[in-house]
């Protein structure tokens, strides 16, 4: 599988705590609350490595919020949680008791606008940290299995994720989420060359 | 096929029943639709070459302006959605809505928009949500309703509370009848809050699902009603049953709980999850009522609390035959 340097893998990590702890900080603002979330850790897996780690075996369901972006290097961006949690964490935002197993449909653009906020923090802080531009679709909201929901972009893509595990706190809860972005060969180096100019800038 | 004449897109912009803002680099407002016009009450003449802070200032620093930033500096759409921001716009179905300050229901996407020759646009989209919010509302009602209306208990699967209270009833009137004596028993999960807050409220659910299977797998007569009473407490209807038989059915309960050695390090004196019982017994009279019936088994469950916990106690009724 494709690896980083230690030190790319450090400027990622970096990058995308910034990114997160401003999704948070947006967060608390439309709660009236102290939200938190940190990326206590990223790798590179494939496709079906990912979606073990979301339970596709068992399966077990997901929701998730998908974004694509492109530019400086293309990829499709995917926040998920286990279905149950995405009904705490829009329980917990809403502030309010949903009776129902699933989202409704009024829910389902409340997570996919929590998605938003944190792809678009995540993308936000690479694009600053390089200067370089990317551009973001509108989010979509999915519900399956990992497999199902990964599988989405087709069955011939070979390419890598990178993947992040996301903790969520809010109210005193922890949640663990997962991030996901579907990268081919070219965006891979394309990747590589954008976290090179980060840190090319940080050592000027 | 050629485009569309910029007089048809115009015409097209006045009749959408979507509200559409296009916003310049600087913020300025450049395109402001029929339909904006009428549920802003401000007419575009009014607000053309006017920044988004001067026609909403209510709105400065906030979500919506956040996304109109993100979207010509990052180049990132956002959406907003009316779950987590309760009509951003000051935007009203009617005058008469808009004279009380009624807030039409949005949903609001805001969107990076290149224009050739000039540097990035944004466009913002307001939809009119309030008929699918009123639908959501009216499921949750409707899903609230029916399960008031339920008589199994969501969580153990057993009868609950209100199952409870009907049979009770029915019951009571039956053994008042036959002159026949009814028995209840009330059971309490022991230093249960130290479970919830030890282990977490996850586990403290399934701990309550365990316990309400052992307990519903004692009884075998088809009148004999095992129900949630309410958190952690059980209660059970024992029809044509004397003392002596309640105190049986009891003691079977107790021992099957202590048997699922479900692990409680913070218990008072078991290192397992223990329930203690109060057992009450009647045969009705034409004066009797099913409170001294709950109320006499409640004074017996705290009796056994006070008596160590983990125990039967029964409640002796004056005057009872039983």
């Amino acid at each position: 599988m494709f690896k980083l340097s230690a030190l790319q893998h450090d400027a990622l990590v970096e990058i995308f705590n910034l990114g997160v702890g401003q999704a948070a900080a947006a967060m608390s603002r439309i709660v009236k609350e102290e939200v938190t979330m940190s990326v206590p850790l990223i790798a590179f897996q494939s496709r079906a490595q990912v979606a073990q780690t979301l339970g596709s075996g068992e399966g077990r369901r997901i929701s998730a919020v998908a974004q694509q972006f492109v530019g400086a290097f293309n990829t499709e961006a995917f926040l998920m949680f286990p279905e149950e949690k995405s009904l705490e964490i829009v329980r917990l935002m809403v502030g309010q008791s949903l009776t129902m197993e699933e989202l409704g449909e009024m829910e389902q653009e409340a997570m996919s606008e929590i998605g938003n906020i944190i792809l678009n923090s995540c993308m936000g802080a690479f694009a600053n940290a390089s200067g370089r531009e990317l551009q973001g679709s509108l989010p979509i909201y999915h519900a399956g299995t990992g497999d199902d929901i990964l599988g989405l972009s087709g069955k011939e893509w070979d390419g890598v994720v990178l993947a992040l595990k996301i903790d969520f706190n809010i109210e005193k809860r922890h949640i663990h989420g997962h991030v996901a972005f579907l990268l081919d060969m070219t965006a891979l180096q394309d990747l590589q060359q954008y976290v090179d100019d980060y840190l090319a800038g940080l050592t000027k | 096929m050629a485009d569309p004449s910029p007089y048809l897109l115009n015409s097209v912009l006045k009749a959408v029943r979507v509200g559409v803002i296009v916003l310049d680099a600087g913020q300025r407002i450049v395109l402001w639709n029929r339909w904006i016009e009428q549920h802003a009450c401000l007419p575009a003449t009014d607000v053309l070459g006017k920044t988004f802070a001067d026609v909403f200032p209510g709105m400065v620093d906030g979500r919506t302006h956040v996304a109109i930033r993100s979207a010509l500096l990052n180049n990132f759409a956002s959406l907003i959605s009316q779950t987590l921001n309760k009509a951003p716009f000051p935007l009203y179905a009617n005058p008469a809505d808009a004279a009380d300050d009624a807030r039409m229901q949005q949903a609001v996407h805001v969107m990076p928009l290149d224009v050739p020759d000039l540097p990035r646009h944004c466009l913002v989209q307001i939809g009119d949500v309030s008929m699918s919010v009123s639908r959501e509302r009216k499921l949750r009602e409707m899903a609230v309703e029916l399960e008031s209306q339920t008589l199994v208990d969501g969580l153990t699967g057993i009868a609950n509370r209100r199952r409870f209270d009907l049979h009770l009833e029915g019951e009571f009137r039956r053994a008042r009848r036959n002159v026949s004596p009814l028995s209840l028993l009330m059971i309490d999960v022991d230093d249960f809050k130290a479970y919830n807050d030890s282990y977490g409220h996850q586990r403290g659910d399934a701990c309550l699902a365990r316990i309400a299977a052992a307990l519903d797998a004692v009884p075998h007569r088809p009148r004999d009603l095992v129900a949630r009473y309410g958190g952690e407490e059980f209660a059970v209807v024992l029809p044509d049953t004397d003392v002596e038989g309640a105190l049986q059915v009891a003691e079977a309960m107790r021992t099957a709980i202590a048997a699922l050695l479900l692990e409680h390090a913070h218990a008072g004196n078991a290192r397992h999850v223990t329930a203690s019982f109060g057992v009450s017994t009647l045969t009705p009279g034409q004066e009797s009522t099913t409170g001294a019936l709950i109320h006499g088994a409640d004074r017996a469950l705290y009796q056994a609390k006070r008596a160590g916990r983990n125990c039967v106690m029964v409640h002796a009724h004056e005057g009872s035959s039983a």
